[in-house]
């Protein structure tokens, strides 16, 4: 592909206070194949948590980009990540999400892997007539790089990335954030919810950041708090008093194109977590406490989320074309919590995040209306990169500071400012991952 | 009448109600404590059982939660609701047992769902425990357990696609 196509995409002139992006960005196949060769199966990708694959052989399955892909403890402890696909025909030798197996052995001709993705048998290999350029070559299955940070692993089919701490850079503090909510750490509640919604991928990465829908999207969800708190319910939802008071928003956009929505808690002792504030906030201290309470999305792009607003949701994205998209949300929950914590957190997360929820349905569908007016030709050009332009400053603010972290961009406000600056750091990254692969 | 007609007229009367749109009628079917179960999966083979430690799909622990459902379908604040989709629900395969409580009514549910808007269609297949209790003006809902067998969900889920 052409570069100068990539670098048309994206309208980005922050001398001129101009910030556009083109339709053809969300909806061309060449783009999407070219997002998949570099961003999702050349970079890092997040697949899962340590906590999926407690014991030695443990394993799960997923995807990184299109590939399928086998992540699993070996007896060694180490957790190691491998191609979920046959080195003699290509079948893929392992067929269930998550298990048990001390060697995956092949449905179809009977090869047979070990638990560190190292070929152990190739049926009747002594009569089988081979060459020795055959007994050359490895028959192991292909491996990819695999690192953790505090539990949070990610894949690369790309041997040749940075270390995974260099890709995260200042993200990790918000990993650190939600990793530190509990002394016994996090843990997955059953029932991960997967989903499917015919629009692009990066409608999700941007609407996670979108502090500007909010009221227009979720009247409805709005509505049903405002009739909870009318009747004098005693539990405080999240959102049932976030127009009461002046709310600072605001946003970071991070190198490699993580990007970071903050704000202040109107309803702090909605969240589960505030049950447990005294233990957390002698440990962590104060300020990572307040963090804690926060409302923070953030996307560590390319692929997953971290959205606490109600309770907490990590939700991993896989894009499946240009206009379709497969969502798995999981309940992140901290181990140990109390009783009444977990079933806040748990009623939260459902009628929040479920995609059969009372808010998601119409972020998701709002997706699906743009998809489709995106074959309006003369709209071409989005016009939805520019609040919060006048007041966005390079690197860090004084909420920066405060946490810690180095952005290369920050910008806050009142709730109604939002921000669309927040979805800058992520175009610069994919115009300059794209680019740089689209060179001849 | 026998146990299976009553309970069978029940459960017809909830399918016409839903595919009519009369959310009165429908929410009228439920007692006041009563329960809407719609488990998640925890993997291939076994849905998720505790709603106070695993996630559901939906999980109401009376029917003011079926009550703010139904306000969001028909508020008209709701882009994923409009326009109302069309619905069938075919109810079959009914087994009741009677105890003291009332009936256990097991049945298998499907329900087609077509989006207007998109001109798409959607299938919903679900196994369905009803509790029914009697009370002064008939049979109503106590508790109602959909397990969605196909749970890949296109876009969404509300209570009109169980
Ligand atoms: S494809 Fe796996 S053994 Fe033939
Ligand atoms: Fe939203």
């Amino acid at each position: 592909m052409n570069p100068a196509r990539i670098a048309g995409l994206v309208d980005d002139r922050p001398a001129e206070g101009v910030f556009r992006v083109h339709a053809d960005a969300f909806r061309s196949q060449d783009v999407f194949d070219l997002e998949m060769r570099t961003i999702f199966e050349a970079g890092w990708c997040f697949a899962g948590l340590e906590c999926q694959v407690p014991k030695a052989h443990d394993f799960f399955t997923t995807r990184i980009g299109r590939q399928p892909v086998v992540v699993q403890r070996g007896a060694d402890g180490r957790v190691r990540a491998f191609l979920n696909a046959c080195r003699h025909k290509g079948a893929m030798v392992c067929h269930v999400q998550a298990g048990n197996a001390r060697t995956h052995s092949c449905a179809y001709h009977g090869w047979a892997y070990d638990s560190t993705g190292a070929n152990v048998g190739i049926k009747l290999r002594r009569q089988g007539a081979y060459t020795p350029a055959f007994d050359a070559e490895s028959h192991d299955l292909r491996p990819a790089r695999c690192e953790s940070y505090r539990g949070f692993l990610f894949v690369s089919l790309n041997h040749d990335v940075p270390p995974l701490v260099e890709h995260l850079g200042g993200m990790a503090v918000f990993l650190d954030l939600v990793a530190d909510q509990s002394p016994e750490g996090m843990e997955l509640l059953p029932g991960p919810v997967t989903y499917t919604f015919n629009a692009n991928w990066k409608f999700q990465v941007e609407n996670t950041g979108d502090v500007y829908h909010f009221t227009s999207t979720h009247p409805s969800y709005i509505d049903v708090l405002a009739g909870r708190k009318a009747q004098g319910a005693e539990a405080p939802t999240t959102y049932s008093r976030f127009r009461e008071q002046a709310l600072v928003r605001g946003s970071f956009c991070f190198a490699q194109g993580h990007s970071a929505m903050w704000g202040s808690n109107p309803t702090p002792e909605a969240r589960p977590l505030f049950l447990s504030l005294d233990e957390v906030e002698a440990r962590v201290g104060e300020m990572r406490a307040r963090w804690m309470l926060a409302v923070r999305n953030v996307t560590i792009f390319p692929n997953v989320q971290f959205a606490e607003n109600a309770s907490l949701q990590m939700r991993v994205i896989r894009p499946l074309g240009p206009g379709r998209t497969e969502m798995t949300g999981y309940c992140l929950a901290a181990k140990g919590e109390p009783r009444e914590a977990r079933l806040r957190r748990i009623r939260q997360y459902e009628e929040f995040f479920n995609p059969s929820g009372l808010a998601t349905p119409d972020d998701t569908t709002a997706y699906e209306d743009c998809q489709a007016g995106m074959q309006a030709g003369q709209v071409d050009w989005h016009q939805g990169y520019m609040r919060g332009m006048a007041v966005v400053r390079q690197g860090a603010d004084d909420y920066a500071r405060e946490l810690g972290v180095a952005p290369q961009t920050s910008a806050h406000g009142g709730f109604e400012m939002g921000d669309e600056t927040i979805f800058h750091g992520p175009w610069r990254h994919w115009r300059e991952v794209l680019m740089r692969a689209a060179a001849p | 009448m026998t146990a299976l007609a009553e309970a069978s007229a029940v459960l017809f009367a909830e399918a016409a109600a839903l595919d009519e749109r009369r959310w009165a009628d429908w929410l009228a079917l439920f007692t006041e404590d009563a329960v809407y179960h719609v488990p998640a999966w925890r993997d291939e083979t076994t849905p998720t059982s505790d709603p106070e430690a695993e996630i559901s799909l939906i999980y109401c622990a009376s029917r003011a939660g079926l009550e703010e459902r139904v306000q969001r379908i028909t508020g008209g604040r709701s882009v994923a609701s409009l326009p109302p989709p069309r619905t069938a629900h075919a109810v079959s395969n009914i087994v009741v047992a009677e105890d003291g409580a009332g009936l256990l009514v097991r049945s298998v549910w499907t329900s087609h769902v077509y989006n207007v808007k998109r001109r798409e269609q959607h299938v919903f297949f679900s196994r369905v425990t009803h509790r029914l209790v009697r009370r002064e003006s008939g049979w109503r809902i106590a508790h109602r357990h959909a397990l969605l067998l196909n749970d890949c969900l296109p876009t969404l889920l509300d209570v009109y696609s169980l």
